[in-house]
């Protein structure tokens, strides 16, 4: 176990530091969410894109995992090329747009955190902290955008069948 | 068989190492070598090799490819294969020991041959695995421009 898995001081900070985070990074998560139901729609063969990306988020260790499957689907998949007038970028695609999110936006906020927390960059001890700190900004970041998908994607269903 | 303390460190370095790197790797042959990302097959049969080979395989395999007689119209395969054999080579003779610090000291030359070629074995499936990854994404965006 490594030290910074053994100082529960340490880990409650995290929390807090995570917490604070997913504050500030909210509104991005809901207008990428906003994007996806704009781009995938609510059919069921689409939701499940979504939740494949939850799946692989929550269950792999390495961020590039993550990485490589946004790739993979913006390559393969006409909705992850979507771009979405109201979202304020315009020309952006979806999966571009979320992998920039999560390489990059995240990976500052990884920086920052770790800064905070003095968490250093030199050992592997270190290097796995900063990644899992990653992971943890990311998961939680995909986790608000797909509740949004959700919300946004069943009150465009609704308003269809109304 | 490699020990947990060498998966992690690989799983870490494909993270900050090898991540970046295969992205690099491909955007320079194709923004700066003018090449073109390769064709489905070609990288999907390269990285079956990967997930089913030993490492001498995989090598063997990407020898094979760079020398094959490519007609002009798949010359990036030729360039594909040709620098990724010098980036496993350099990876095998240099970086293993000196930069990724993963070899075990204290072996006589036949486990420390055949821990090599494991741990060859499972970095260059890490970097292949991200080649795929950026290939089929800059295709996209090639086929996305025409």
């Amino acid at each position: 176990m490594s030290t910074y898995q053994e100082d529960t001081n340490y880990q409650l900070k995290r929390i807090r530091e995570i917490s604070n985070q997913v504050e500030i990074f909210y509104n991005e998560a809901v207008v990428l969410g906003d994007h996806a139901a704009h781009a995938f729609g609510g059919r069921s063969e689409h939701r499940s894109q979504m939740t494949g990306l939850e799946t692989i988020a929550n269950s792999t260790f390495k961020t590039s995992d993550v990485f490589d499957y946004v790739k993979k689907q913006t390559a393969r998949h006409r909705e992850w090329q979507q771009t979405y007038p109201d979202g304020g970028a315009p020309n952006d695609r979806f999966g571009e747009r979320l992998l920039k999110q999560l390489q990059e936006d995240l990976a500052k906020k990884r920086d920052g955190i770790a800064n905070r927390l003095s968490v250093g960059d030199k050992t592997d001890e270190d290097r796995l902290e900063r990644r899992h700190i990653h992971l943890l900004l990311m998961r939680e970041f995909i986790r608000k955008m797909v509740v949004q998908y959700e919300y946004a994607s069943s009150s465009s269903n609704r308003r269809r069948e109304g | 068989m490699l020990s947990i303390v060498q998966e992690e460190k690989i799983s870490l370095l494909s993270d900050t190492v090898l991540y970046p790197e295969a992205a690099a790797f491909l955007r320079r042959l194709i923004y700066e070598q003018h090449s073109s990302p390769l064709p489905t097959a070609q990288i999907m049969g390269l990285l079956n090799i990967a997930h089913t080979s030993n490492y001498g395989q995989l090598r063997d395999y990407v020898i094979h490819q760079r020398d094959r007689n490519w007609p002009d119209s798949r010359r990036s395969a030729k360039v594909f294969y040709t620098e990724l054999e010098k980036l496993l080579t350099q990876m095998q003779t240099k970086r293993l020991i000196e930069d990724f610090r993963l070899v075990t000291s204290g072996q006589n030359s036949q486990q420390a041959k055949q821990e090599m070629d494991e741990l060859m074995a499972a970095l260059a499936l890490e970097f292949i695995q991200h080649l795929v990854a950026e290939n089929m994404l800059l295709a996209e965006a090639q086929r996305n421009r025409r």
